[in-house]
């Protein structure tokens, strides 16, 4: 199939430093993967392309680059699902790391976020003769995490690590998350408190790309939530996250439905006179261009909530 | 065509334009809705974070409403829409987790099968109503009108639920009724991204960055408006825009159009009758362009 | 060229789960450690493995000495035998030290570790995470890495040893990728942990940074390799790339058939059927093949029976790579497999302490130099290594090394090491850059290196096909000096990393077939068609060979050593 690799390059060592497109045109077989394609041309054109890779098999993690526009594994990433009918494929490196050459990113800001986790089982007191005794029910979900490879797939297309590098990303939290859950830990409560704040779990938007774009299905953003539920089970200070979720939460249970104005206001916390007092010309703006919904400012409870109060005390009563 | 129609918790909230302009093009449509009133928030995927299972129940819930009347849920908002989806999809892939969710629903009398299709108005656009029908019920022309897509992440992600296998044409839905409809569609690759909303009260500096790189980075590829087909994202990127360009110390000014609002022009309906005056960042100037005054 | 020295203890070569498991070990007995990987830890190809990990538990009915005998049994019985014994009676601790680091192995209903059952082994001995075991210990140990703050070098690559006044070893001179500069590294032990050389074969399961490094450094700096004639195939392995689809498949209940539908172990190995030894399946494939009963050059693994929640829950990796990579649903079609190059039994010459010298002089080796893991030739594996016994070698045995490195370092003052070390190094490197070239690739040169590994040494070989290999890598050898790359930078110059790889991996495939041209028999892995039969009174002895810059390599013998299981017929 004839395709056309159009690969960002960028050399630091040349006299002008500055990253351009270079476009290989190749054959190549729809089931042949985008490393295949690579490997292609450093072997047959052009040696001086740099990339890392390995495995060849989705499991080293190595070669994460976006293509098109996505970043995913070049190993994993067939041609014929990014091209299904050959023509032009775009390789750039990953984002939001900085780029060493060509499709190598510079990882230390990752792995920077992986140690500040401290990722590793920190069990309470001298460990027992013989393992430990846990239920396989509550191990085996953990599988799921440990499937991460740290290709960084996720951390280079997290929307929130775009606009602030501190935010701890996908990866770093689903680590944290592999030992708030795994039963032999003790220092859950000293996790959740580090991961409570300001660039923890409640920084993340819920966009969803890093679930998305995960090569082993680890799906970080579910493991953000978890964690987020397991804080406030486990009475962490309130944030305006928890607060968020909880008032959110009670609004529906009440109402039925979202009440804007009154989520705002609780979620910020009635003392904080600051925050409130900046949302004011919001608040006066919409009022001016009469943003406001046909049955006035209050919104009423939906007609069926007495079907929904009961729906929540049951499952409440459930879990 | 006929729909139960879940118009959601913001278009009869804090974006009343959405509700009021939806009100104004379907009926030119010939679409036939019955609104859900008793339905209630999907949870939006906050709910969720504290409790799954009480999202499932009461999603499955609406899904069951929409069963006794024997007809598809239309939905008009990003966000419902993904939600719903997710929980479909989860409800429909495990019959004992349905039977669970069933048995808490069956105290209301309810009982949901499994059945239902959830569909945005986008979607349903492409999918139901047809290109050569749509095309057929425009009137006005918006050559020259330079518009960029931002679809909303509930719209775009998670692939597996929205059923993009299935569905193909959904990845890109947005700007083919754009291209219908005859704006000059700009591409920038924001347009998939977060526009920052859910954490606008958690972490405002965070969300007014998102908006101003998405607002501006549109303007920068030639954008008169934008366009989306989400309420949440409306309400962050129309209302927190002169915020977020004050954060940045710059001007954007990019007008925001719910997409029903873009169709009714489109129509030749009046601006005022799609509630283009109730949008905080005047679309006048943009309007101006095809000649229309508000 | 003057290079900054930085000087440690211990200092070790390789990141995987033998390099990382010494490191451990080396640090809890006190002494400064440093690691150098050429890539990062966590990409290291111990992540490869996925079946899982061997080891007898005596508090559940279990026998080390069973254990040891179907090790030495599947080695056909060219194993140490007290290494094995070793292997066998620390496996248990060091399982349940894992565990306790932190990896989630699976676990019975009693929420007990579990285990599954694997080639060539009576019991069920195999602990399990999934099928990405390897992946889930090697993370582990790096999380304990990170937790004891052991100084890692990541994307270092080493360019060679260096010696000290008296000829020991005393560390290392390596390239940081990054930017393209040298260092050494002095240290008053190292130990090299590199893994496997795979990629002398074209096509194999080993991941592309398997390049034989470890083996070569040290041959060069006069550590002896031993039965490298050894290369294991594994019976199933994927057409094309070669990749890997773990034995944990058989091991649950997944059939071989051939165009027949014929289950046709039963013809081969009676009683173990699927689960005989990898070599022997091997062979009965390959036999299969070439008697017109495969299909398309490979036979099928039915995995179909085993249902489909099952194959997710404990396949699930395999289930993926079978989609991915062949398109097939494991749980509606047999997956077409055949032999593939998979392991090195053989590699440098190391005591059950991981040193590569004897502290009693009965062979010569490199003193200050320690090896563990694939690297190493102990020898557990003899001629035929079991499954789930890699994993376990290299975290015994990585441990073993560290703690004897540790010991011996406190006994050592630190080398006293010139900056000119690296001058050699620096100079060849920079010739490489420069060299103009006669056309010759890398790519050109490795795949005929390995398409003619994998033809003369591989499932069956005889006389004229061993010779062959060796006047083409000979001609190949001479040909790397024609070599050039298009890169002239310093900054993540892979091109020279690549040069530098394929002359590794030249000797090592000139290793490999100097032993099994001398091998006049036929055991495990190392089947001669012109020598049928295994033969003990001739053959029950290790082969080592020295290396010589200019010509072939010096051969030494050692006897095999045998504590309780003297050879028998080895039957399945």
């Amino acid at each position: 199939m004839h395709t056309i690799l159009r690969v960002r390059r960028f050399n630091p060592e040349s006299p002008n430093p500055a990253p351009y497109d270079q476009e290989y045109v190749l054959d190549l077989e729809p089931s042949e993967t985008v490393l295949d394609g690579l490997l292609k041309i450093r072997e047959t054109v052009d040696d001086s392309l740099t990339l890392r890779c390995s495995c060849r098999g989705a499991i080293c993690g190595s070669c994460g680059m976006r293509i098109n526009g996505h970043a995913m594994l070049a190993c994993k990433t067939k041609i014929v699902t990014v091209a299904p009918h050959g023509g032009l494929i775009r390789v750039e490196p990953m984002s939001n790391m900085p780029v060493i050459k060509d499709l190598v990113t510079d990882m230390e800001p990752f792995w920077q976020k992986i140690r500040q986790v401290e990722p590793w089982l920190q069990p309470e007191g001298p460990p027992p003769e013989t393992e430990y005794v846990v239920p396989q029910a509550a191990m085996q979900h953990l599988t799921g995490v440990m499937a991460c490879i740290m290709c960084g797939v996720c951390v280079s297309d997290c929307t929130v690590w775009e606009v602030d590098s501190t935010f701890l990303g996908p990866a770093a939290l689903a680590k944290a998350y592999r030992f708030v859950a795994d039963p032999r830990d003790a220092a859950t409560m000293r996790r959740l408190l580090a991961l409570n704040q300001p660039t923890g779990m409640w920084d993340c938007t819920r966009c969803m790309e890093c679930v998305e774009v995960c090569p082993k299905h680890v799906a970080p953003m579910d493991r953000i939530m978890a964690l987020r539920a397991k804080g406030m089970s486990a009475r962490v200070p309130s944030t305006c996250g928890s607060r968020h979720a909880e008032v959110f939460t009670d609004i529906i249970r009440q109402k039925g439905r979202l009440d804007e104005p009154l989520l705002a206001v609780k979620t910020l916390g009635l003392r904080n006179w600051g925050r409130l007092l900046s949302m004011l010309p919001l608040a006066i703006q919409s009022f001016i261009h009469r943003k406001l919904p046909p049955s006035g400012p209050l919104h009423r409870a939906i007609p069926g909530i007495r079907s929904i109060r009961r729906i929540f005390a049951r499952v409440e009563k459930r879990s | 065509m006929k729909y139960a129609f879940f118009p959601g918790c913001v278009a009869k909230g804090a974006c009343p334009e959405l509700y009021q302009s939806m009100m104004a093009v379907y009926p030119r449509l010939g679409i036939e809705l019955e609104e859900m009133h008793t339905a209630s928030c999907t949870g939006a995927g906050v709910l969720q974070e504290k409790n799954v299972q009480l999202g499932d129940v009461l999603n499955a819930r609406t899904f069951a409403l929409a069963e006794q009347r024997g007809l598809p849920i239309m939905t008009i908002c990003s966000t419902c829409q993904g939600v719903m989806s997710q929980a479909n999809a989860r409800l429909t892939a495990d019959a004992r987790y349905l039977d669970e969710v069933n048995h808490i629903l069956a105290e209301e009398g309810l009982t949901y099968s499994g059945s239902v299709q959830v569909k945005h108005f986008l979607w349903i656009l492409l999918e139901d109503f047809g290109e050569d029908r749509l095309r057929s019920a425009l009137t006005q022309p918006l050559q020259g009108l330079r518009a960029a897509p931002f679809y909303g992440c509930y719209l775009q992600r998670p692939t597996e639920a929205l059923q993009f296998d299935r569905y193909p044409g959904r990845a890109a839905a947005l700007e083919r009724v754009m291209e219908i409809v005859g704006v000059d569609v700009v591409d920038f690759p924001g347009k998939t991204r977060c526009c920052g909303f859910p954490i606008l009260t958690i972490n405002e500096r965070n969300s007014m960055s998102m908006v101003a790189m998405h607002t501006s980075e549109a303007k920068r590829h030639g954008a008169d408006i934008m366009v989306t087909p989400c309420p949440l994202c409306h309400l962050n990127l129309d209302g927190m825009q002169r915020r977020a360009a004050h954060q940045q110390k710059t001007k954007i000014d990019l007008p925001i159009l719910h997409l029903p609002q873009l169709l009714g022009l489109a129509m030749g309906l009046s601006p005022r009758a799609l509630g283009l005056t109730r949008n905080i960042v005047s679309p006048d100037s943009a309007l101006a362009k095809l000649g229309i005054t508000v | 060229m003057a290079t900054e020295i930085k000087t440690y203890d211990v200092v070790i070569i390789g990141a995987g789960l033998a390099g990382l498991r010494a490191a451990l070990a080396a640090h809890e007995e006190g002494v400064s450690v440093a690691v150098l990987t050429k890539v990062y830890p966590v990409r290291s190809h111990s992540n490869a493995a996925q079946g899982g990990i061997n080891a007898a538990l005596t508090d559940r009915g279990d026998s080390w000495e069973e254990h040891a005998f179907e090790t030495v049994k599947g080695g056909d019985y060219l194993s140490d035998q007290d290494a094995v014994e070793i292997l066998a009676q620390e496996a248990g601790r060091d399982i349940i030290a894992l565990e306790h680091m932190g990896v989630i192995f699976s676990r019975n209903e009693e929420g007990r570790l579990g285990t599954r059952r694997f080639g060539g082994q009576q019991r069920a001995r195999t602990f399990f995470v999934s099928d990405f075991t390897g992946q889930a210990m090697l993370h582990v140990l790096y999380e304990q890495i990170l937790r004891a703050k052991i100084p890692v070098y990541d994307e270092w690559f080493v360019t060679s040893l260096v010696h000290d006044e008296d000829g020991a070893c005393a560390g290392a001179v390596a390239m940081d990728i990054k930017t393209g500069r040298l260092g050494t590294f002095a240290a008053k032990a190292t130990i090299m942990a590199t893994g496997g050389l795979g990629r002398v074969y074209e096509p194999s399961t080993n991941a592309l940074i398997c390049t034989g490094d470890g083996m070569a450094l040290a041959y060069r700096a006069g550590a002896p390799l031993m039965d490298m004639e050894m290369v294991q195939y594994h019976p199933t392995t994927l057409k094309g790339k070669g990749l890997l689809i773990t034995e944990a498949a058989r091991g649950e209940g997944a059939y071989l058939l051939n165009s027949e539908g014929e289950r046709f172990m039963a013809r081969y190995a009676p009683t173990m059927m699927e689960l005989a030894s990898r070599d022997v399946v091997s062979r009965a494939e390959q036999t299969e093949i070439l008697e017109g009963r495969g299909v398309n050059g490979c036979v099928l693994l039915d995995c179909r029976h085993l249902g489909k929640a099952f194959i997710l829950d404990r396949l699930r990796q395999i289930y993926e790579e079978a989609k991915t990579f062949a398109n097939i649903d494991l749980t509606e079609e047999p997956i077409p497999v055949r032999p593939g190059m998979h392991y090195q039994m053989g590699g440098i010459k190391a005591d059950v302490d991981g040193r590569c010298w004897d502290p009693e002089g009965q062979w010569k080796g490199l003193v200050g130099l320690f090896a563990a893991g694939e690297t190493a030739c102990v020898s557990l594996h003899g001629g035929n290594r079991l499954g789930a016994n890699s994993l376990l070698d290299t975290i015994v045995f990585g441990r073993r090394a560290g703690q004897c490195a540790a010991e011996f370092a406190r006994t050592r003052l630190a080398p006293r090491l010139s900056p000119a070390m690296a001058e050699q190094d620096h100079r060849l490197i920079q010739s490489i850059i420069a060299r103009e070239g006669t056309g010759e690739t890398v790519a050109g040169l490795r795949y005929t290196m390995g398409t003619t590994m994998n033809r003369y040494l591989s499932v069956f070989r005889d006389e004229e096909g061993i010779e062959t290999a060796r006047r083409v890598i000979h001609e190949l050898k001479e040909r790397w000096n024609g070599v050039a790359i298009k890169d002239k930078g310093r900054i993540f110059n892979t091109g020279v990393i690549a040069v530098l790889e394929l002359s590794m991996m030249l000797d090592c495939a000139e290793a490999i077939i100097h032993s099994a041209s001398i091998r006049k028999e036929s055991r495990g892995a190392h089947f001669r068609t012109d020598y049928l039969e295994r033969d003990d009174e001739g053959w029950l002895k290790h082969i080592l060979l020295y290396y010589r810059p200019d010509g072939p390599p010096e051969v030494a013998y050692l006897p095999v050593r045998i504590t309780r299981w003297q050879p028998q017929a080895r039957v399945y």
